[in-house]
């Protein structure tokens, strides 16, 4: 079986999440004998020197079976390109490489249509589709985040979205979700990562049967097993320092202990990128960090090491007790939170969404109402002073998936079943019928 | 002894002046050399005064000049001149101010090198000035514009305008007469009457301010435009060619994307190859991303599209009439670019009206529309006649204006009384569906109406007086009102121009059978 794997980004070239996953499966299926995965990753102008003159797709390093996309004209209000030339050259890719499947780990720097383009060039093809968030539903970066309220949001509506942007009118919100149904039709299964996504796309109007849970997985290095200590006061944050992720909840919740003269705590703050965050969230951060800088080096409390590299990950983790994930989206998986289990470490995390389906109050980790500084202050102070509290939710942390286990989870989706070969048959539409007769 | 001699003897210099001070005024201004001079020349022949007269009956005016004659130096008005423009296929706009207040303008003339054009004082738009207001502390409607079409090239050069007054006074301005675009002059002059400040309800009066004539002018200007626009357009196919059994024609202006949100969902409909897409673009600055899209559509969704780019705005009469030229099967659907199919299988459904109905129920027929929000839009249009008070009369009256409306706009969407097939007095054009020999016997859509509106009612009632009312069939799409194109000044200004021609061309018809909702025409009674 040939699988192409059409993905967001090279990790290689630009790190996050839903390419990290797209890559893990390209090696994870390279271990199976029976497939052969191709790899079609895109890149953009944050890294212009791989353009080549008047290529459209081109190899990527010297390695085999991985190609770059090299996205041009790219829509982000309609995720789409407006180039004829890239629609042209995926399709003859497509052509060239016949694979049996297409899984697209996402549409953005290709564009939503190239689903349907699939499916009219390989209708027997198996088109799949995984949702790393809900950007199909929600144009404000698909993380279903109200913006003027910073509550969650369960429902997308022309006017709802027109509320969050309201440089948009709502028809063109209607017209969004019609436009993207329209090639999801094109899709013969959606994946997601969280079962809790399940509800809010099959609430939109996916249909049910196409929809399929299919865990994340990362292989990592082998971790460090945390030492006795007597004390659990040491927390890590890791992740991109951008608005949805939360980082200010957490420096409030510091400002919150300190101001009541707990201070028997150590935090520290990996990751960067927070240039993406929003101006407000940025000088926030800044603030802090700056302020925090000026105290004499005992008094400290956080410590900021920037970006970091995965391989990095079991050291920095050494160094930490509690993984804290303050997200304020719904947080389709976390891929944190499974490198924070693999190192042995408990999460105080966000009630919702993938992290309250993935983290169980109590058992495996701590969970705090969704922005609620206090409360995460109360339940890092709690972390810190409970005894036994530390080794009770270490022992109760299960090995996240392997890769492996995604593999073959996503290999049960690209088998299917007989009903979904009829069902494709019996989908495509006349106009399809017609060029594929013509072709 | 002669008049002229005896009073010549009589004469006395200061008397005169003084009992004729429009004289004095005049020698000191150096008109004359004295009052004697005056008298001879003209004060003998009108009669002047040359002594006071001997009796006076007391607390009385006494009229000293014939009736009708009205005598004393003419005072020029205060005028100004803002803007005399011509454009190469002979539109002349003109606009200005003029202190008409107690002496109406009587005309406007222009005196070029090689071309003169009068302007009727009643023929011209007369508008507020709040500056010109502020500046004479009095509301009047000072300003006016006016439009001519010379329908031949126009020269430019050194312009000079009279005002003339009914009193025969006169004002004199020179000034350089501007050339500009054809397509910029029609900009500018429906642009003035969308920002015009007319004198009462705006709705009545810049229709009344351009009926005399500048309506009629625009009109037949704007009809050379677009001639002219559509007469060899840009087109490019994208896809096969073949035989087809319906195309859509879709007129775009300003919004590309369009072209592909519509190709994404009419392509999902089964059926739809056997159509074909023309797309004809009245705004040039979008024609490489409709050309790119079509060229993206016809690879990822397999449709069959041509793309036509008029060489300037056609308007929606003239676009959709080139687009129609260009089909290749005998069912025109008439399309707005923000229309799509509500329901699966609405080609199936549409082929079935044209196969299985009566051939008069499908020569010309409408559909269902609704709008995003869920409720119905559209369901038929009927007529409405406004009337504007006639205050001097104390009763309505005044000449009216007609109105298009819709039935069943904002209702639920399952209304049933308003989804069953049916006569209708006529559909939008937002989607429309009709026989190509049809469409063609009735000589396509009038090509009059600036940039678009109307030309569906006008459509609609030219079948209906060729003896084949249209008819509503319930093949439901989406129709976002409004959202299809951008709208701009000049667009309120053809509204204005369409309003007046529309009324102009079927007031009578309208009136005898086929006002409101329920006409009284049998074929449209429930």
């Amino acid at each position: 079986m040939k699988v192409l794997l059409v993905s967001l980004y090279h990790p290689e070239l630009v790190r996050g999440g839903a390419q990290t996953v797209a890559y893990e499966l390209f090696r994870g299926l390279r271990e199976l004998p029976e497939i052969e995965p191709v790899l079609l990753a895109s890149a953009d102008q944050t890294t212009p020197a791989l353009f080549k003159s008047g290529a459209r797709i081109t190899g990527f390093d010297g390695r085999e079976n991985e190609f770059l996309f090299l996205a041009q004209e790219y829509d982000h209000g309609w995720e789409k390109s407006g180039s004829a030339l890239l629609a042209e050259a995926f399709e003859d890719f497509l052509r060239l490489i016949a694979p049996d499947v297409v899984h697209f780990h996402h549409f953005m720097t290709f564009g939503i249509d190239f689903l349907t383009l699939a499916r009219r060039v390989l209708p027997a093809a198996r088109i799949v589709f995984t949702a790393h968030e809900f950007l199909t539903i929600c144009a404000a970066d698909g993380h279903m985040l109200r913006r003027h309220e910073k509550a969650l949001c369960g429902k997308a509506s022309p006017v709802r979205c027109h509320q969050c942007l309201p440089e948009r009118p709502p028809e063109q919100f209607f017209l969004r979700e019609m436009w993207m149904k329209r090639h999801l039709q094109a899709v013969d299964a959606v994946t997601v990562p969280s079962r809790f996504m399940i509800r809010l796309l099959a609430d939109w109007g996916l249909a049910g049967p196409k929809l399929t849970h299919v865990t994340n997985a990362l292989a990592m290095p082998p971790a460090k097993p945390a030492p006795a200590r007597a004390r659990r006061n040491r927390f890590g944050f890791f992740g991109q320092l951008v608005d949805v992720k939360g980082l200010q909840i957490l420096l409030r919740a510091v400002s919150l202990l300190r101001a009541e003269g707990f201070l028997d705590f150590r935090l520290e703050i990996n990751g960067g990128n927070l240039n993406f965050a929003s101006e407000e969230c940025r000088g926030e951060i800044e603030a802090f960090l700056a302020e925090e800088q000026k105290r004499p080096a005992a008094k400290r409390l956080v410590q900021f090491n920037g970006g970091y590299h995965q391989d990095q990950l079991p050291a920095l983790m050494a160094r930490i007790d509690w993984c804290v994930v303050p997200s304020l989206w719904w947080e389709a998986f976390c891929l944190v939170l499974s490198e924070a289990w693999h190192c042995g470490r408990p999460a105080i995390a966000t009630d919702a969404g993938g992290l309250a389906e993935r983290v169980t109050d109590g058992k495996d980790g701590l969970l705090f109402p969704r922005g609620d500084e206090r409360a995460l202050a109360e339940t890092m102070k709690r972390a810190c002073t409970e005894a036994g509290l530390w080794d009770s939710l270490a022992a109760g942390i299960k090995e996240p998936a392997r890769r492996e286990e995604m593999a073959q989870g996503y290999l049960r989706v690209y088998r299917g079943g007989k009903a979904d070969a009829k069902r494709r048959k019996e989908s495509a539409t006349f106009c399809e019928q017609k060029v594929a007769k013509k072709l | 002894m002669e008049p002229a001699a005896r009073d010549t003897v009589r004469f006395d210099e200061e008397t005169y002046l003084r009992l004729n001070p429009d004289v004095r005024l005049a020698v000191a201004a150096g008109i004359f050399r004295s009052g004697l001079e005056h008298f001879q020349r003209y004060g003998g022949p009108e009669g002047r005064l040359l002594a006071r007269p001997e009796r006076l009956a007391p607390d009385r005016v006494v009229f000293t000049a014939p009736p009708g004659v009205r005598r004393g130096t003419l005072k020029p008005p205060a005028c100004a001149i803002d803007m005399v423009k011509f454009s190469p296929a002979g539109g002349v706009f003109l606009h200005g101010w003029v202190d008409d207040e107690l002496d109406r303008l009587e005309s406007v003339d222009l005196y070029l090198p090689n071309w003169l054009a009068a302007f009727d004082g009643a023929s011209l738009a007369r508008l507020r000035r709040p500056d010109v207001e502020e500046a004479m502390g009095c509301r009047h409607a000072y300003g006016f514009f006016g439009f001519l079409f010379a329908a031949r090239g126009l020269t430019g050069g050194a312009c000079s305008v009279v005002l003339r007054m009914k009193s025969g006074a006169e004002a004199h301005v020179l000034l350089a007469a501007e050339p500009v675009g054809d397509e910029a002059l029609r900009e500018l002059a429906l642009g003035c009457i969308a920002g015009a400040q007319f004198p009462g309800n705006p709705y009545f009066d810049s229709v009344a301010a351009i009926a005399p004539m500048i309506g009629g002018q625009l009109v037949k200007f704007n009809n050379l435009l677009s001639r002219r626009a559509v007469s060899a357009p840009y087109v490019e196919r994208f896809g096969a060619r073949g035989r087809y059994r319906a195309s859509l024609i879709v007129c775009l202006y300003g919004r590309p994307e369009y072209v592909f949100l519509q190709a994404a969902m009419f392509s999902a409909q089964a059926g739809i190859g056997d159509y074909e897409f023309i797309y004809v673009v009245n705004s040039f600055w979008i024609a490489e991303m409709v050309l790119k899209e079509a060229r993206r559509a016809a690879r990822i969704y397999g449709l069959d599209i041509t793309v036509m780019v008029p060489a300037g705005n056609a308007g929606f009469g003239a676009a959709n009439n080139a687009g129609a030229e260009h089909a290749a099967s005998d069912r025109l659907l008439i399309v707005n670019p923000d229309v799509f199919p509500r329901t699966d299988g609405w080609v199936a459904a549409h082929d079935a009206v044209v196969a299985q109905r009566p051939e008069g129920e499908a020569r010309m027929f409408g559909a269902p529309l609704y709008y995003d929000d869920g409720s119905l839009m559209h369901a038929g249009m009927y007529f409405e006649l406004d009337r504007m008070p006639e205050l001097a009369g104390g009763a309505v009256g005044g000449a009216g204006l007609l109105r298009v409306e819709h039935y069943g706009k904002g209702a639920p969407p399952e209304t049933a009384a308003l989804l069953r097939r049916r006569r209708v007095p006529a559909v939008t054009g937002a989607f429309m569906s009709t026989s190509r020999p049809w469409f063609e016997s009735l000589g396509g859509f009038a090509q009059d109406y600036i940039f678009g509106h109307y030309e569906d009612a006008d459509l609609c009632l030219r079948s209906l007086a060729a003896g084949c009312p249209v008819w509503l069939h319930d093949l439901r799409l989406w129709h976002l009102e409004g959202k299809g194109g951008v709208r701009a000044p000049q667009h309120e200004g053809a509204a204005v121009v369409n309003r007046w021609l529309f009324t102009e061309s079927w007031k009578e018809t309208v009136q005898n059978g086929l006002l409101g909702p329920v006409p009284g025409r049998e074929e449209f009674r429930p």
